[in-house]
């Protein structure tokens, strides 16, 4: 009678108990870390990894929580980081809403980067910003993994860090045609500046720690000396010098826009199905009449089948289910970061980097980023870019322009052909 | 035991002030423009108010006239026991009153007639296609998971061509002009809400519903979306700006359009950010 009475009462209490646990904000969303690249600890194929190397494991943690901080909580600042300043001259300051000082902590007057990243971003691009959170696997396509530093829509050249001004505007207007939001009704000029700053200070993070590992995987474990101090010290420097590079880097056509006039069209079309002599291989991606169909990518009836054909999580069994070409096929036409890849369809005038005419010399010239699509400048001229650019805006008021054209053969080659990604 | 009546009357009594208490505080009271919180800025919002408060002048006097009936029962034959130690009153059984429930049928039955025939011209002026205003398109509202885009005709007055202007979350409309929009979803319901016009409708996927409305004050007002859609519900928050004049109007079409035109960096009129 005493035991069962007491058993009862063990119940009730660790009820009790975990009830309480579960109101506490650590258990509803997990407990705040940042996530490690697999490769810190487990060997990686075609990748620097640092599987069996527990000493330079344990370094580059190390390293990576002094250098930005143990924990999103706990935010260090490494001196010269590209961020920006407050009026005092404080780096890092818009990343936090205290700043720990000789007197103790201080409050500053803002809610800070990671305040509003955890409350508007977290949810899609994760907490250590791999593009992992809670939200991301019913998305398509994935929100971005900022830990390698690589943006699509930039003003800078394929492969290099973005311009401040590149995520601002990526922020305040969203991503059309994807589910990356407008932020521009919900957050203030101000919140948007510390947000810009948090992206830019989550790609630092990653991108270190992956330098950390790249440089890891070369070191021999028993050795007292790998990624010491003034190894790490230029490793960082280097992950600042190309965020700061960036500025300079920044693309303005030469020449301003041929006006958009029929015979502008029309060399764009001409270009566009590879009609000329530098035969441009658009259509081959993007479809004979532009509706994202073209031979050189899965089919579309497969890729829909694969992606959006049942469970996301799921979709590496569908893949394996295809015959070995289009495995194959499957395998090349994913972008940097692993994920499926679909040429835009140029009739719905939805342009994921917007629709002004320099978004989208942007695009062609430079290509974007991770995203097979290629640069095709210098390949041609900016007059021939922006008879493209004209083309492209006039298509989806204009769908008969593609009326006729042939069905074009795949490119063989074209990812190869594509400028390598800049590291 | 009579005296439990009283927390009834409490009751009662809190719900009446709270309801005597709402039109003198603006927060309480209807969503309207903070400095002037009786005044509703649309045509349809002061129709609509003033049905609003013919249904809330009804259900406060028959609210208050049951409970006082039901305190009043309550007190008056609460069961008391007598010297004797047996009830002073035996319970009554009987069959009810039929004329009784013929009248309280009946009363509330003719309320409800009369306010159905009497919104049924509001009702006709806010969502009959036939009213819909023969102006022209101010936009097309398309409503997304989480977010409205605003797709605008441009200075050709005609939507679908390559002057359209593009805007997420932004309506911008006149004051005093009858804006139409033309409603619609691009995945679930969504709905339409611009609480300080009073104008709420749903936006079904696959139909483009018309949606009419006017301001009679410029400035800055709100939109959201009132059918939960999704989890980012509450993010479909966007900006209304009422213009003074159609020339302000146009002003901001022009810059709109100027930048959406933007061919070089060279030349930015406009400073982005103001951290730089
Ligand atoms: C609903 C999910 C979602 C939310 C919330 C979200 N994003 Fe995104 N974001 C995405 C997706 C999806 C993409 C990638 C789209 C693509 O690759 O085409 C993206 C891409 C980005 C990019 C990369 C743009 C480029 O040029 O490559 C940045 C920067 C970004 N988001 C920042 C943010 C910030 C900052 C916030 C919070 C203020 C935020 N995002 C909130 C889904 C989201
Ligand atoms: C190797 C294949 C390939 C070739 C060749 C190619 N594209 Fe693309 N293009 C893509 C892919 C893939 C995307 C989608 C990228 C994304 O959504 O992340 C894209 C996107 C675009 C976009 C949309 C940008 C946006 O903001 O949404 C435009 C416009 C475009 N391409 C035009 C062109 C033109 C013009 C050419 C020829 C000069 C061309 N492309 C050649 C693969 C290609
Ligand atoms: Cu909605």
């Amino acid at each position: 009678m005493i035991v069962r009475r007491c058993i009862r009462l063990g119940l009730g209490l660790s009820i009790l108990l975990t009830t309480a646990a579960g109101c506490s904000d650590a258990d509803l969303t997990g407990p705040i870390v940042y996530e490690e690249q697999p490769a810190m600890s487990r060997e990686v194929e075609g990748k620097a990894h640092l599987a069996g190397k527990p000493r330079i494991q344990e370094k580059a943690r190390k390293t990576l929580a002094r250098l930005y901080g143990p924990s999103p909580k706990e935010i260090h600042v490494p001196e010269g980081a590209p961020l920006s300043k407050d009026e005092q001259g404080r780096l890092g300051v818009l990343l936090a809403n205290h700043v720990q000082t000789a007197q103790g902590p201080e409050k500053l007057p803002h809610a800070g980067g990671y305040g509003l990243y955890r409350r508007h971003c977290l949810h899609c691009h994760g907490v250590s910003g791999a593009g992992d959170g809670p939200t991301a696997p019913f998305l398509f396509p994935l929100p971005r993994d900022f830990r390698r530093g690589l943006f699509k829509f930039t003003s800078t050249p394929n492969g290099a860090r973005p311009e401040r001004d590149d995520l601002r505007r990526t922020i305040r207007d969203g991503l059309h045609g994807t589910s990356m939001p407008a932020f521009e009704a919900l957050l203030t000029k101000k919140e948007i500046e510390q947000v810009v700053d948090y992206v830019t200070f989550l790609s630092l993070r990653g991108e270190t720690e992956l330098a950390l590992i790249e440089e890891g995987f070369i070191a021999d474990d028993e050795d007292e000396d790998a990624l010491e101090d003034d190894i790490v010290d230029e490793l960082v420097q280097s992950v600042f010098g190309k965020w700061e590079d960036a500025a300079d880097t920044v693309v303005d056509p030469p020449v301003p826009r041929t006006p958009p006039s029929p015979e502008s069209v029309a060399r764009g079309r001409e270009l566009f199905l590879g009609r000329t002599k530098e035969k441009l291989e658009c259509a081959g991606c993007h479809g004979a009449k532009g509706l994202g169909d073209g031979p050189s990518f899965v089919d579309v009836d497969v890729f829909n089948r694969v992606v959006f054909g049942g469970d996301p999580s799921k979709m590496p069994e569908r893949v394996a289910k295809l015959d070995e070409k289009a495995r194959e096929l499957w395998k090349q036409k994913l972008d940097e970061w692993g994920n499926p890849l679909r040429p835009a369809n140029l009739s719905r005038a939805v342009y994921k980097g917007g629709r002004r005419p320099i978004d989208l010399y942007w695009r062609i010239a430079k290509g974007i980023t991770g995203a097979q699509m290629p640069a095709h400048y210098p390949g041609i001229d900016h007059a021939q870019i922006w008879d493209l650019v004209n083309f492209v805006l006039a298509l989806p008021y204009q769908p008969e322009l593609l009326d006729d054209a042939p069905a074009p053969a795949a490119a063989e080659g074209v990812a190869a052909d594509a400028p390598a990604v800049r590291r | 035991m009579r005296y439990w009546s009283l927390i009834f009357a409490l009751a009662a009594v809190f719900s009446v002030g709270a309801f005597a208490y709402a039109p003198f505080s603006a927060d309480w009271w209807l969503p309207n423009p903070a400095g002037e919180p009786y005044h509703s800025v649309s045509t349809f919002g002061r129709e609509i108010d003033a049905l609003f408060l013919i249904i809330l002048v009804l259900t406060g006097a028959v609210f208050i006239g049951t409970q006082a009936a039901l305190v009043w029962a309550q007190f008056r034959y609460a069961d008391r026991i007598g010297e004797d130690g047996l009830p002073v009153r035996p319970a009554q059984y009987f069959h009810g009153s039929q004329r009784l429930e013929v009248i309280w049928t009946v009363i509330p039955a003719g309320i409800l007639v009369f306010l159905a025939l009497y919104q049924m011209d509001t009702w006709a002026k806010i969502k009959f296609r036939s009213a819909s205003p023969r102006t022209p398109v101010l936009a097309e509202v398309t409503g997304r998971q989480f977010q409205w885009a605003m797709k605008y005709p441009g200075p050709d007055g005609r939507l679908g061509t390559p002057d359209d202007l593009f805007t997420v979350n932004d309506l911008h409309l006149v004051k005093d002009q009858t804006a139409l929009i033309h409603l619609k979803s691009a995945d679930v319901i969504h709905s339409f809400f611009l609480p300080q016009m009073r104008i709420k409708q749903d936006a079904v996927p696959g139909m483009a519903i018309p949606v009419w409305f006017d301001c009679d004050r410029a400035g800055r007002f709100e939109l959201a979306c009132a059918e939960l859609c999704g989890w980012g519900h509450y993010k479909m928050r966007g900006d209304v700006v009422v213009h003074e004049t159609e020339a302000e109007f146009q002003a901001w079409q022009a810059a709109k359009l100027a930048e959406q035109g933007r061919s070089q960096i060279a030349g930015a009129d406009e400073p982005e950010g103001d951290d730089r």
